[in-house]
Protein backbone atom coordinates (compact mmCIF):
# COMPACT_ATOMS: atom_id res chain seq x y z
CA UNK A 1 0.00 0.00 0.00
CA UNK A 2 1.71 3.10 -1.24
CA UNK A 3 1.31 6.75 -0.43
CA UNK A 4 -1.20 7.62 -3.22
CA UNK A 5 -3.65 4.94 -2.17
CA UNK A 6 -3.41 5.96 1.49
CA UNK A 7 -4.06 9.60 0.62
CA UNK A 8 -7.04 8.63 -1.56
CA UNK A 9 -8.48 6.36 1.13
CA UNK A 10 -8.17 8.93 3.92
CA UNK A 11 -9.60 11.77 1.80
CA UNK A 12 -12.42 9.55 0.52
CA UNK A 13 -13.33 8.37 4.01
CA UNK A 14 -13.40 11.95 5.32
CA UNK A 15 -15.63 13.16 2.49
CA UNK A 16 -17.87 10.12 2.77
CA UNK A 17 -18.45 10.53 6.51
CA UNK A 18 -19.11 14.24 6.00
CA UNK A 19 -21.62 13.54 3.25
CA UNK A 20 -23.41 10.83 5.24
CA UNK A 21 -23.60 13.04 8.32
CA UNK A 22 -24.91 15.94 6.21
CA UNK A 23 -27.65 13.80 4.77
CA UNK A 24 -28.50 12.59 8.28
CA UNK A 25 -28.87 16.20 9.43
CA UNK A 26 -30.95 16.95 6.38
CA UNK A 27 -33.22 14.02 7.14
CA UNK A 28 -33.57 15.22 10.76
CA UNK A 29 -34.49 18.75 9.64
CA UNK A 30 -37.15 17.75 7.17
CA UNK A 31 -38.01 14.32 8.62
CA UNK A 32 -39.21 12.72 5.36
CA UNK A 33 -41.05 9.95 7.22
CA UNK A 34 -43.60 12.38 8.68
CA UNK A 35 -44.03 15.12 6.09
CA UNK A 36 -44.70 12.47 3.49
CA UNK A 37 -42.87 12.04 0.27
CA UNK A 38 -40.08 13.67 -1.65
CA UNK A 39 -40.86 17.31 -0.93
CA UNK A 40 -37.29 17.89 0.18
CA UNK A 41 -34.92 15.77 -1.86
CA UNK A 42 -31.28 15.54 -0.86
CA UNK A 43 -29.44 18.76 -1.89
CA UNK A 44 -27.27 18.44 -4.96
CA UNK A 45 -24.02 19.25 -3.15
CA UNK A 46 -24.46 16.36 -0.73
CA UNK A 47 -25.24 13.97 -3.58
CA UNK A 48 -22.20 15.13 -5.51
CA UNK A 49 -19.95 14.89 -2.45
CA UNK A 50 -21.20 11.38 -1.81
CA UNK A 51 -20.61 10.21 -5.38
CA UNK A 52 -17.17 11.83 -5.58
CA UNK A 53 -16.09 10.35 -2.25
CA UNK A 54 -17.27 6.89 -3.34
CA UNK A 55 -15.31 7.17 -6.58
CA UNK A 56 -12.19 8.35 -4.75
CA UNK A 57 -12.49 5.50 -2.25
CA UNK A 58 -12.88 2.96 -5.06
CA UNK A 59 -9.74 4.26 -6.74
CA UNK A 60 -7.92 4.04 -3.40
CA UNK A 61 -9.06 0.46 -2.81
CA UNK A 62 -8.04 -0.60 -6.31
CA UNK A 63 -4.64 1.05 -5.90
CA UNK A 64 -4.14 -0.55 -2.49
CA UNK A 65 -4.79 -4.04 -3.88
CA UNK A 66 -1.75 -6.17 -4.74
CA UNK A 67 -0.59 -6.17 -8.34
CA UNK A 68 -2.09 -8.71 -10.70
CA UNK A 69 0.17 -11.44 -12.03
CA UNK A 70 0.39 -12.36 -15.71
CA UNK A 71 -1.29 -15.70 -16.39
CA UNK A 72 0.58 -16.57 -19.57
CA UNK A 73 3.41 -18.92 -18.68
CA UNK A 74 6.05 -17.29 -20.83
CA UNK A 75 5.38 -13.76 -19.59
CA UNK A 76 5.29 -14.98 -16.01
CA UNK A 77 8.49 -17.01 -16.38
CA UNK A 78 10.35 -14.09 -17.92
CA UNK A 79 9.26 -11.91 -15.03
CA UNK A 80 10.51 -14.52 -12.56
CA UNK A 81 13.87 -14.74 -14.33
CA UNK A 82 14.40 -11.00 -14.26
CA UNK A 83 13.42 -10.65 -10.65
CA UNK A 84 15.83 -13.42 -9.76
CA UNK A 85 18.60 -10.82 -9.81
CA UNK A 86 17.23 -8.69 -7.03
CA UNK A 87 15.38 -11.49 -5.35
CA UNK A 88 16.62 -10.69 -1.88
CA UNK A 89 15.40 -7.10 -1.90
CA UNK A 90 12.14 -8.23 -3.39
CA UNK A 91 11.61 -11.05 -0.93
CA UNK A 92 12.03 -8.67 1.98
CA UNK A 93 9.60 -6.22 0.36
CA UNK A 94 6.97 -8.87 -0.29
CA UNK A 95 7.28 -10.24 3.21
CA UNK A 96 6.66 -6.73 4.49
CA UNK A 97 3.61 -6.48 2.28
CA UNK A 98 2.36 -9.83 3.57
CA UNK A 99 2.23 -11.39 0.14
CA UNK A 100 2.86 -14.97 -0.80
CA UNK A 101 6.10 -16.62 0.22
CA UNK A 102 6.89 -17.89 -3.26
CA UNK A 103 9.29 -15.51 -4.93
CA UNK A 104 11.73 -16.11 -7.72
CA UNK A 105 12.04 -19.03 -10.08
CA UNK A 106 10.30 -22.05 -8.57
CA UNK A 107 12.57 -24.34 -10.59
CA UNK A 108 15.79 -22.75 -9.38
CA UNK A 109 16.52 -25.89 -7.38
CA UNK A 110 16.73 -27.89 -10.60
CA UNK A 111 18.99 -25.56 -12.49
CA UNK A 112 22.67 -25.88 -13.23
CA UNK A 113 25.07 -25.97 -10.34
CA UNK A 114 22.52 -25.71 -7.59
CA UNK A 115 21.15 -29.27 -7.60
CA UNK A 116 21.64 -30.34 -4.08
CA UNK A 117 22.51 -33.99 -3.62
CA UNK A 118 24.00 -34.34 -7.10
CA UNK A 119 27.59 -34.16 -8.16
CA UNK A 120 28.32 -30.94 -10.06
CA UNK A 121 29.59 -32.77 -13.15
CA UNK A 122 30.11 -29.70 -15.28
CA UNK A 123 31.98 -27.91 -12.53
CA UNK A 124 34.18 -30.95 -11.98
CA UNK A 125 34.89 -31.28 -15.69
CA UNK A 126 35.78 -27.61 -15.93
CA UNK A 127 38.16 -27.90 -13.00
CA UNK A 128 39.74 -30.97 -14.55
CA UNK A 129 40.20 -29.19 -17.89
CA UNK A 130 41.79 -26.30 -16.08
CA UNK A 131 44.11 -28.67 -14.28
CA UNK A 132 45.08 -30.39 -17.54
CA UNK A 133 45.73 -27.08 -19.25
CA UNK A 134 47.99 -25.98 -16.49
CA UNK A 135 50.04 -29.07 -17.10
CA UNK A 136 48.89 -30.66 -13.91
CA UNK A 137 49.43 -34.11 -15.38
CA UNK A 138 53.18 -33.48 -15.17
CA UNK A 139 53.94 -37.07 -14.18
CA UNK A 140 53.97 -38.15 -17.82
CA UNK A 141 56.70 -36.95 -20.10
CA UNK B 1 -10.20 -29.60 -29.32
CA UNK B 2 -8.89 -26.21 -30.37
CA UNK B 3 -8.94 -24.86 -26.82
CA UNK B 4 -6.85 -27.68 -25.41
CA UNK B 5 -4.30 -27.27 -28.17
CA UNK B 6 -4.12 -23.54 -27.55
CA UNK B 7 -3.46 -24.25 -23.86
CA UNK B 8 -0.71 -26.72 -24.76
CA UNK B 9 1.01 -24.12 -26.91
CA UNK B 10 0.47 -21.18 -24.54
CA UNK B 11 0.21 -22.67 -21.06
CA UNK B 12 -1.25 -20.57 -18.26
CA UNK B 13 -0.10 -20.34 -14.66
CA UNK B 14 -2.79 -21.54 -12.28
CA UNK B 15 -1.25 -19.70 -9.32
CA UNK B 16 -1.51 -16.36 -11.08
CA UNK B 17 -5.09 -17.04 -12.14
CA UNK B 18 -6.04 -17.75 -8.54
CA UNK B 19 -4.14 -14.73 -7.25
CA UNK B 20 -5.91 -12.44 -9.72
CA UNK B 21 -9.33 -13.88 -8.94
CA UNK B 22 -8.71 -13.46 -5.20
CA UNK B 23 -7.53 -9.86 -5.65
CA UNK B 24 -10.58 -8.98 -7.73
CA UNK B 25 -12.93 -10.65 -5.27
CA UNK B 26 -11.40 -8.67 -2.39
CA UNK B 27 -11.84 -5.42 -4.29
CA UNK B 28 -15.41 -6.34 -5.15
CA UNK B 29 -16.49 -7.12 -1.61
CA UNK B 30 -14.87 -3.97 -0.23
CA UNK B 31 -16.42 -1.68 -2.81
CA UNK B 32 -19.82 -3.41 -2.66
CA UNK B 33 -20.30 -2.37 0.96
CA UNK B 34 -19.23 1.17 0.04
CA UNK B 35 -21.88 1.30 -2.66
CA UNK B 36 -24.36 0.11 -0.08
CA UNK B 37 -23.47 3.09 2.12
CA UNK B 38 -23.99 5.46 -0.80
CA UNK B 39 -27.25 3.86 -1.96
CA UNK B 40 -28.72 3.89 1.55
CA UNK B 41 -27.70 7.51 2.15
CA UNK B 42 -29.15 8.58 -1.18
CA UNK B 43 -32.37 6.86 -0.18
CA UNK B 44 -32.61 4.65 -3.22
CA UNK B 45 -35.31 2.01 -3.21
CA UNK B 46 -35.80 -1.23 -5.14
CA UNK B 47 -34.60 -1.24 -8.76
CA UNK B 48 -32.68 2.08 -8.74
CA UNK B 49 -30.59 0.71 -5.88
CA UNK B 50 -29.61 -2.39 -7.81
CA UNK B 51 -28.96 -0.32 -10.91
CA UNK B 52 -26.70 1.87 -8.76
CA UNK B 53 -24.80 -1.23 -7.66
CA UNK B 54 -24.29 -2.46 -11.20
CA UNK B 55 -23.16 0.98 -12.37
CA UNK B 56 -20.73 1.07 -9.45
CA UNK B 57 -19.27 -2.34 -10.28
CA UNK B 58 -18.76 -1.14 -13.83
CA UNK B 59 -16.78 1.83 -12.51
CA UNK B 60 -14.69 -0.48 -10.31
CA UNK B 61 -14.05 -2.76 -13.29
CA UNK B 62 -12.88 0.28 -15.23
CA UNK B 63 -10.52 1.19 -12.39
CA UNK B 64 -9.12 -2.33 -12.29
CA UNK B 65 -8.82 -2.33 -16.06
CA UNK B 66 -6.92 0.97 -16.09
CA UNK B 67 -4.88 0.81 -12.88
CA UNK B 68 -4.18 -2.87 -12.26
CA UNK B 69 -4.53 -4.62 -15.63
CA UNK B 70 -2.65 -1.87 -17.49
CA UNK B 71 -5.38 -1.86 -20.17
CA UNK B 72 -4.33 -5.36 -21.25
CA UNK B 73 -6.87 -7.62 -19.50
CA UNK B 74 -6.02 -10.51 -21.81
CA UNK B 75 -2.70 -10.80 -20.03
CA UNK B 76 -4.18 -11.13 -16.55
CA UNK B 77 -7.53 -12.84 -17.04
CA UNK B 78 -8.22 -16.00 -19.01
CA UNK B 79 -11.63 -14.78 -20.15
CA UNK B 80 -11.64 -10.97 -19.64
CA UNK B 81 -15.39 -10.68 -20.23
CA UNK B 82 -16.30 -13.23 -17.56
CA UNK B 83 -13.44 -12.81 -15.11
CA UNK B 84 -12.87 -9.06 -15.10
CA UNK B 85 -16.08 -7.31 -16.18
CA UNK B 86 -18.55 -9.79 -14.72
CA UNK B 87 -16.29 -11.47 -12.16
CA UNK B 88 -17.77 -11.82 -8.68
CA UNK B 89 -20.49 -9.22 -9.26
CA UNK B 90 -23.15 -11.41 -7.65
CA UNK B 91 -20.85 -12.29 -4.76
CA UNK B 92 -20.72 -8.67 -3.60
CA UNK B 93 -24.48 -8.25 -3.82
CA UNK B 94 -25.19 -9.57 -0.32
CA UNK B 95 -22.73 -7.16 1.26
CA UNK B 96 -24.26 -4.37 -0.77
CA UNK B 97 -27.80 -5.12 0.43
CA UNK B 98 -26.55 -5.39 4.01
CA UNK B 99 -25.05 -1.89 4.18
CA UNK B 100 -27.75 -0.48 1.90
CA UNK B 101 -30.52 -1.40 4.35
CA UNK B 102 -28.39 -0.45 7.35
CA UNK B 103 -27.67 3.07 6.13
CA UNK B 104 -31.17 3.56 4.79
CA UNK B 105 -32.45 2.78 8.26
CA UNK B 106 -29.81 4.91 10.02
CA UNK B 107 -30.15 8.03 7.90
CA UNK B 108 -33.86 8.17 7.18
CA UNK B 109 -35.54 6.11 9.83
Amino acid sequence: MGLPSTVLLVAGAAFLSHAVYSSYEHALLFSPSISSGNKHPLPLDIVLELLVSITVLCAGIVLAAPKLKPISWRVWAREKETEEKNVNIRRRKEEDAGLGAQVGNPFAGLEDGSRRGFLDVRGARKAFAEWVREGGGGGRS
Amino acid sequence: MIDERELAINPIVQDSVMHNAKTLSNIRSLTASLFGVAAGTLGLESYPGFLFYFAGTLVVSLFVFALRAEARPKEFFYRPMMDLWAGDVVGGLSGFVLTWTLFYGLVRA
